[in-house]
């Protein structure tokens, strides 16, 4: 892994690094079936789909009996002791207590009846909570204020898995570092380097279903999955996970020992181990060691303006706002996404208009892609048809946090820009100290344009179309400050609509609303190369599975017939 | 009796020192530093969510309160839990600075060690070729910058585009030979820089005493030169050597890893506070900041005591 | 140290002109003074826009070898590394000359205030800050510095001069403190001249040698220290430097990329090496001890 998450505790697990590791070391009552894609929900803790009632506010959710929790000083002699569904109410009302200093409430904020009110009373764990109750020691009910289709995905999140009370209290604040649930693995020791698990002895015993699981013979064989069937994961012994942050030092140690035998193919590295790009194919001198695999990201890099700036956004000068519209909509398209994809995404990264990432079902393959492609004759043309020039263009500053990337992305950005007639000197560069800072200035509305990249909780675009909602703005996640109330509109409509043809409609005619507006240089989805030794039969994705492949994983002797006949 | 009531003294002395370093870098790192509070909140937060984080931090707090929290803290020796991982700041340092010191430790001692040889053979010989040559090489040490020496001894030793003998980055110590393995390069690196100005120094150090009128009256009068060089100018030497060493220790237990460490991401104090000061993690500043202080308190006791020990003539006055 | 006595006063100008005297006679110091003026000249011609003038454009494609369009290739983003090199140039006698200016006057004003008042509280108080701030390990307080004065580009350069005064405010003190007892000295306080005449008018003049070798030694460490402080992101913000590039060097050399990182470190190491030596002929020809 590329970087070492802070803490384990689930109400804090809010990167992708915390959340791989938080779904190996706590259970959640649902989870993605590890090979189907699309992606597909399957119970996990839970012991089937939940019973929603007929309006789509009451969700019942049985819990598995005989759960336990892994043994640890925290429960009275030691012992684990079984998960009840009162721990699932605890852990979720964990996010609405602010001195856990939880990162996951806005997933259940005003949706769930009573919760918001219980935080206003003061968090206290004693009073009941209307909408979210146990009924009995195995039986879970959910009542929302409105329908949520998205809640079953919210909850195989990280964040919502289940923490026993007793550790919480037995550790107090160091509770982040010393988990304790009952998930398949348990933590031996963890620091910044390194975490290495082991397998929890009191784990539920559940064979493999490749066939319930999404098991694809033709795309999938070539892995090796098939050899898991019918037997009870996890399958090794011992798993260590490194966080090493440079690219080329992951890689090292992936190729000079055995030591690491599953990680990323950093960008630096592309040329000299790929024999072909399009489609990515190994030399063969890899392809004889290792197994590859692309996986496009569940997420996307963009740029927005900020529509509260009057030089570039909304101006109450009818002239003006119309004037910008046009700035906008040129710098759009001075802006070089095949030149950005070659420099730090090897090429493979996906290029794509509007906010609607490839990842998710609601993609539009066939939308028109004016504004992704680079243009600078025309911008310079826009410019000037409607009065702009170096004199008049405004100053834009670009907020970065140090580090030579950041700062490179500043340079190209300010070299296309000065193709379109920006004096270089109007486009001027704020370094932020930390990220902490520039998220600061970004909730605050202190930038003009704002660079970021957006990684999706679910596969639903409803989770990247928050990102340019009205009421969403400064400080919550809508940094472009856009407000348009048709949009807006339709938001709230599809809001409450279970996956349909009729609402991916509706996504997509947001998503047309926002690039006619030409609010945010928008995207490009990352394509990650993940390479792994031979003798690991594995299927890693990093996306909405995260860390639960590690639960799958086997890793046999180097040359054992097995792997001999999958050649 | 004479000598504790010297370090209770010196001790005491100390005290300003300490203050104001606390008051500086409170004011600095704490008071100005990185702002945590959006580093901790969640994807969507709400004016009302930042209020909580704040206050939960203690950023809401008048300044005096929190510098009068901070002093009673170091009083105390209790700096309370990390603001990223919530682990205890004592237990942190408790992991990170044996680390550091086994990282530090080779690199320092060769440093030191091949300095004050190359500054003997150079005074010895001053004047003549090799005397040039070694002054030369320390000059060329000097102009190299710390991070070009680390880099490129990583590409001589550790990169497909040189011998790829040793690991390129990372940290383990579970046996001599793993440890040897992951410590060479950077110690390799803190020689070559160090030994230019180590050499400088300790030469001119040498070359002082060399012409000092009693060494030229003892060669006179045909005292053998290596009993002279022992007795009188490695001897007399000592002094500033032993004050360099002695100032160069908080230095490398706190802070002069930091650049190896955050390089070749070694789990040592240098880069647990490099990280704290860019994610804003006060409480473990706070720590690291009165333990510098308090070395270089200590690190100036042991100076004078060790004058003392080198030279009786020194009183602990 | 009696010597050091005859460079005040009547023969005080003699100690100049002993020195250029001997300074053109060190070969070595005269070849360093060539190289660092030739360096000078490169970087006046980037602030008079003869030449680098493109080094923000990107015009080439991904790490092109060195050629004869890109003398020293391209960079990531198709930037013209020896553009950029010589840039940087310009960055760093910008970074060295007003740290060192910044520092050395810093140092002999407070120096030369402590020296004079030495014994009383404001000695002390100097003294005071001077240990407080050697005991602040140096990076965490150039991160301090550079963080308070967030998004300043001035950042990098007060943290240095904040440190770097340190060392010469220690040697002017000491300086002072032996000028000031003096016989001129204390004859110009019996008759009544003010004190801070006393100080800027005859004192500080006099250890202006000491102040000349401080400067270039800052100059190194700043130069020195920019390349650090970069790569951790505490250094230059806007323009380009040879930390910067060496910073964007350290994920290109294990691809095998190595232009930024052998244009930027061999250039500074030029600069470096010879203000090194340049610093030490000119310590050789104003030592007293040496001019005979």
């Amino acid at each position: 892994m590329d970087s070492a998450p802070t803490s384990l505790d689930p109400v804090r697990a809010s990167t992708l690094y915390a959340n791989q590791l938080v779904v190996n070391l706590y259970d959640t009552l649902y989870a993605y079936k590890y090979l189907q894609r699309p992606y597909k929900l399957r119970p996990n803790l839970a012991a089937a789909m939940p019973k929603i009632s007929p309006d789509g506010l009451t969700y019942s959710i049985p819990v598995k009996k005989g759960v336990y929790f892994a043994d640890d000083p925290a429960f009275p002699g030691g012992k684990g002791r079984e998960l009840t569904a009162g721990d699932f109410v605890y852990s979720l009302k964990r996010h609405f207590d602010p001195s856990t200093r939880p990162g996951g409430a806005w997933l259940w904020q005003g949706r769930i009846v009573g919760l918001d009110e219980w935080k206003q009373a003061g968090s206290d764990y004693s009073q009941e909570v209307p909408g979210l109750r146990a009924i009995d020691s195995h039986l879970v009910q959910l009542t929302l204020q409105r329908p949520y289709p998205q809640l079953v995905d919210t909850l195989a999140l990280g964040f919502s898995g289940v923490v026993p009370r007793e550790a919480v209290e037995y550790y107090g604040r160091e509770f982040s570092i010393n988990p304790v649930g009952s998930g398949p693995f348990r933590l031996v020791s963890y620091d910044s380097s390194r975490a290495v698990l082991v397998p929890q002895e009191n784990y539920r015993r559940e064979p493999v279903d490749l066939e319930y699981e999404g098991y694809d013979p033709v795309t999938q064989s070539r892995y090796g999955v098939a050899l898991i069937d019918g037997r009870i994961p996890p399958f090794v012994d011992r798993l260590e996970v490194n966080f090493i942050k440079e690219g080329s030092a992951r890689w090292s140690s992936f190729t000079k020992s055995n030591e690491i035998q599953y990680a990323g193919l950093p960008n630096e590295q592309v040329e000299r181990v790929l024999a072909s790009i399009d489609p990515v194919t190994l030399k063969p001198e890899y392809a004889e060691k290792y197994h590859m695999k692309t996986a496009l990201e569940a997420g996307f890099v963009y740029s927005t303006f900020n529509m509260d700036f009057p030089e570039f956004g909304y101006n109450d000068n009818p002239e003006r706002a119309r004037r910008n519209h046009a700035l906008r909509c040129a710098m759009i398209r001075g802006f070089d996404w095949e030149s950005r994809n070659e420099s730090w995404y090897s090429g493979i990264g996906e290029v794509f208009p509007g906010i609607i990432p490839p990842v998710v079902p609601e993609f539009d393959p066939g939308l028109a892609r004016d504004s992704v492609t680079y243009d600078p004759e025309g911008a310079r043309a826009l410019l000037a048809e409607h009065g702009w020039n170096a004199e008049s263009l405004p100053v834009l500053t670009y907020g970065t946090t140090p580090g030579p990337t950041s700062r490179l992305f500043f340079e190209q950005f300010r070299a296309w820009m000065m193709r379109i007639g920006y004096p270089k000197d109007k486009i001027i560069l704020k370094t932020y100290a930390t990220f902490g800072d520039i998220v600061k200035a970004w909730r605050n509305s202190e930038l003009p344009f704002i660079s970021k990249g957006w990684g999706l909780d679910y596969p639903d675009a409803e989770n990247t179309l928050q990102l340019f909602y009205g009421p969403n703005a400064s400080p919550g996640s809508n940094d472009g400050n856009y407000r348009n109330p048709e949009y807006d509109e339709l938001y709230r409509r599809a809001g409450v609509m279970l996956p349909s043809p009729e609402r991916t409609e509706l996504y997509r005619r947001m998503n047309q609303m926002m690039i006619d507006d030409c609010v945010a240089i928008t995207g490009l989805s990352r394509v990650g190369i993940t390479l792994w030794h031979r003798n690991v039969i594995a299927l890693p994705d990093r996306n909405f599975v995260g860390g639960r492949f590690m639960y799958y994983v086997d890793v046999l002797e180097p040359g054992a017939p097995e792997l001999e006949a999958l050649r | 009796m004479e000598v504790l009531q010297y370090i209770v003294r010196k001790l005491i002395a100390g005290i300003p020192l300490v203050l104001g370093v606390t008051l500086i870098s409170f004011v600095l790192i704490v008071y100005f530093g990185p702002d945590k509070t959006y580093e901790l909140l969640g994807k969507n937060p709400t004016a009302e969510e930042i209020a909580e984080i704040r206050s939960q931090l203690g950023y809401d707090q008048p300044f005096t309160t929190r510098y009068l929290d901070y002093l009673r803290e170091v009083i105390r020796l209790e700096f309370g839990n990390s603001e990223s991982t919530d682990e205890k700041v004592s237990s942190i340092l408790a992991r990170t600075i044996p680390t550091s010191l086994a990282l530090a430790i080779p690199g320092f001692i060769l440093g030191n060690l091949l300095g004050v040889m190359l500054a003997l053979v150079a005074a010895y010989f001053r004047g003549y070729w090799i005397d040039k040559f070694i002054m030369g090489f320390a000059a060329v040490g000097m102009s190299i910058s710390f991070l070009i020496a680390i880099i490129g001894f990583q590409i001589l030793l550790s990169s497909s585009d040189g011998l790829d003998l040793l690991p390129v980055r990372g940290w383990d110590t579970s046996t001599p030979l793993q440890y040897i393995r992951y410590v060479t390069v950077p110690t390799l690196a803190t020689v070559f820089v160090a030994l230019g100005y180590n050499t400088r120094f300790y030469r001119a150090v040498i070359v002082e005493e060399m012409t000092r009128d009693h060494v030229r009256t003892a060669r006179a009068f045909g005292v053998p030169p290596a009993q002279l060089f022992y007795r009188n100018i490695l001897k007399n030497s000592m002094i500033p050597i032993v004050t360099r060493i002695m100032f160069s220790i908080p230095v490398i237990v706190i802070s002069g890893s930091l650049l190896l460490e955050s390089y070749f991401g070694i789990p040592g104090v240098g880069k647990v506070t490099y990280d704290a000061i860019v994610t804003g993690d006060q409480p473990i500043l706070k720590a690291v900041v009165v333990l510098t202080a308090v070395l270089f308190v200590v690190a100036q006791l042991l100076a004078d005591i060790c004058y003392r020990i080198v030279d009786p003539r020194v009183s602990l006055k | 140290m009696s010597a050091r006595a005859d460079t005040v006063g009547a023969h005080g100008d003699s100690l100049w002109s002993k020195a250029f005297r001997k300074f053109r006679h060190d070969r070595v110091g005269m070849w360093s003074l060539a190289v660092v003026l030739a360096y000078a000249i490169v970087a006046l011609g980037v602030v008079l826009g003869v030449w680098a003038t493109d080094w923000a454009e990107v015009s080439g494609p991904k790490w092109s070898p060195a050629s004869v369009e890109y003398w020293f290739g391209t960079n990531i983003i198709g930037q013209d590394i020896f553009a950029r090199s010589l840039y940087s140039t310009r960055t760093a006698f910008e970074v060295g000359l007003l740290v060192a200016l910044g520092a050395t006057a810093l140092g002999a004003l407070l120096g030369a205030i402590a020296g004079f008042f030495s014994g009383t509280w404001i000695d002390e108080l100097i003294i005071w800050v001077m240990g407080v701030l050697d005991s602040v390990p140096f990076i965490l307080l150039v991160a301090a510095i550079a963080y308070t004065l967030q998004g300043s580009p001035w950042a990098m350069h007060i943290a240095m001069i904040s440190t770097f005064w340190i060392g010469t405010a220690r040697l002017i003190r000491g300086e002072v403190i032996k000028l000031k007892s003096l016989e001129y000295v204390e004859a110009a306080q019996a008759i009544g001249v003010n004190r801070l005449m006393i100080i800027f008018r005859h004192i500080l003049p006099n250890t202006f040698h000491i102040l000349l070798v401080q400067a270039t030694l800052s100059f190194v460490a700043a130069i020195k220290s920019e390349v650090i402080l970069s790569f951790l992101g505490l250094g230059v913000k806007d323009g380009m430097s040879w930390g910067l590039m060496i910073s964007e060097s350290t994920f290109e050399v294990l691809a095998g990329f190595f232009n930024n990182f052998l244009a930027a470190s061999v250039l500074m190491f030029g600069l470096v090496m010879a203000f090194n030596m340049f610093s030490d002929a000119l310590q050789d020809a104003l030592d007293p001890r040496t001019v005979k």
